[in-house]
């Protein structure tokens, strides 16, 4: 039987946390999609005896650590979508590509509402409707992902 | 029909047998795991030294993802032109004879002033100790004004630290790692910083904005006398930014009949998001002081204390050294700082 190997998963998510350190500055770090989180959404649907809400806690810190913000906050917000994804893992993977676009645009939504929670307790102001565009790029990232042969529902055979 | 039955037991059977604890149970522990964490660094700052820890292993990934934009940068230095270059030169010569003209004047107005100041046994102005840090890259949160500077506190950076490119105040660091820090901008909503109007002297704090690259000042009457293109500058009585660097010019002011306060705009004079190299400037502190001399140039010690360490201790936009400095024997009267300027602080 096959399997995905753990190795793959903790090196896709290295990729994408290094995807999220590149130097972003300007307009594109405000469209910047949360590459780390998308990959973990990726896993949790595909592989979900490896990669839990653990695994995104985890990674979250370290997601925490590079953005220099309050420590726990990107974790609060995985650990939280990554719970949401777990749920309805069973029944995701038979939903048509149209309805996981959706579905995966409702996951980062909610990663992004949690942080806001935490950022406006902490005592930020409001940051206008720009701050959910990450998530809809993130989607689009997602369709291209999946456009070029990413597939959640069946663990591909070539490996 | 078999690759189901395969998918049915990858998906199926672990999900009743090997799954370990509920997802509600493991949303639950994680999730106070985290509140906890939040709690204990924005409270109680215990976790500083974990997180500058945990920055050494993650500057090798760093360095990867800079990797790519620092190769482009250096193959575009390289292929310069010719004519660029002899252009560029020409600039700078003809601003350095500029400068130089000013350097000596102030030269000589410093050490007047040391003088009239040792007559009035008035305190001895606080010396200032820079150096040259780049900046590695923006802040990683859209919505705070932060960069990250190539240098830490192995470099002998402190928290509070201002920060000035040719032009002014950018801002402030509020986090050091080993080998960068964190500096917030001055246009960050979270930085106030006391200024002073060149033009009356008249003082307030200045207040980031936030979103665009401007600056208020707020809680001043609508009587008040600013005009704009007023140059504001710092006052220094916080002890952590020197005294006189520029800082924003005042470029509108709306008074309502209904608030008793002004609302007042400010540009800053810094390039804020423009430059690649900034000074970072520390009011002298002993440690730092003595001890992080050797990367910078030196300066003679012909003062007559008993100090043996050489510092650059100039004027943070002056780069030279200073010649002649005359012991400070005044007494510490501490007027805005509990920063330590004792004698031996002197070159």
């Amino acid at each position: 039987m096959h399997k995905t190997k753990l190795q793959t998963i903790y090196l896709s998510l290295l990729i994408a946390f290094i995807c999220l350190l590149l130097p972003w500055s300007g307009v594109a770090l405000k469209l910047r999609p949360d590459f780390v989180l998308l990959v973990i959404i990726f896993w949790i649907l595909r592989a979900p005896n490896k990669c839990n809400i653990g695994t995104a806690w985890f990674i979250g810190l370290w997601v925490d650590l590079a953005t220099g913000g309050v420590f726990g906050q990107h974790a609060l917000a995985y650990t939280v979508t990554t719970f949401v994804a777990v749920i309805y893992q069973r029944r995701l993977v038979l939903f048509s590509n149209t309805q996981q676009l959706v579905y995966v645009l409702l996951l980062l939504l909610i990663s992004q509402l949690t942080l806001l929670t935490v950022k406006t307790f902490a005592g930020n102001e409001s940051l206008g409707w720009a701050y959910f565009l990450p998530s809809f790029t993130g989607v689009i990232l997602w369709q291209t992902a999946v456009a070029l042969g990413l597939n959640t529902s069946r663990p591909s055979r070539s490996k | 029909m078999a690759g189901y039955h395969q998918n049915l037991d990858q998906q199926q059977a672990p999900a009743f047998f090997a799954r370990g604890p509920s997802p509600l149970a493991r949303l639950a522990f994680f999730s106070a795991l985290s509140l906890a964490l939040m709690a204990t660094d924005s409270r109680l700052q215990y976790l500083g030294s974990l997180r500058e820890h945990l920055m050494v292993v993650l500057q090798p990934l760093q360095l990867i993802a800079n990797a790519p934009s620092m190769l482009y940068e250096s193959t575009n230095e390289y292929f310069s032109t010719h004519h660029r270059l002899l252009n560029e030169n020409q600039l700078l010569r003809k601003q350095a004879l500029i400068q130089a003209i000013s350097l000596q004047k102030m030269k000589t107005l410093q050490l007047e002033n040391t003088n009239l100041r040792e007559l009035l046994q008035a305190n001895q102005s606080l010396e200032e100790f820079s150096q040259l840090g780049e900046i590695l890259h923006v802040g990683r949160d859209p919505f705070t004004k932060k960069i990250i500077v190539n240098r830490g506190s192995v470099h002998h950076v402190v928290e509070g630290a201002a920060v000035v490119d040719a032009k002014g105040v950018i801002g402030q660091v509020t986090r050091t790692y080993p080998a960068s820090s964190e500096v917030t901008l001055i246009t960050d909503k979270s930085l106030t910083i006391p200024i002073q109007i060149e033009r009356n002297g008249l003082r307030a704090i200045a207040f980031g904005h936030g979103r665009d690259n401007t600056l208020d000042l707020p809680f001043l009457p609508a009587n008040v006398d600013i005009k704009p293109g007023d140059k504001l500058i710092t006052s220094g009585i916080d002890g952590i930014y020197p005294k006189g660097l520029a800082v924003a010019t005042v470029t509108n002011i709306q008074t309502t009949p209904d608030s008793p306060f002004a609302r007042i705009i400010c540009v800053p004079t810094g390039g804020i998001e423009n430059h690649k190299q900034v000074l970072l400037v520390s009011i002298s502190q002993l440690e730092s002081t003595n001890s992080a001399v050797s990367s910078n140039q030196t300066t003679e010690n012909t003062g007559t204390s008993v100090t043996a360490a050489e510092t650059v201790k100039a004027p943070p936009m002056k780069a030279s050294g200073q010649h002649k400095k005359i012991t400070n024997g005044a007494p510490v009267t501490a007027i805005d700082s509990s920063t330590p300027n004792k004698p031996n602080a002197q070159d």
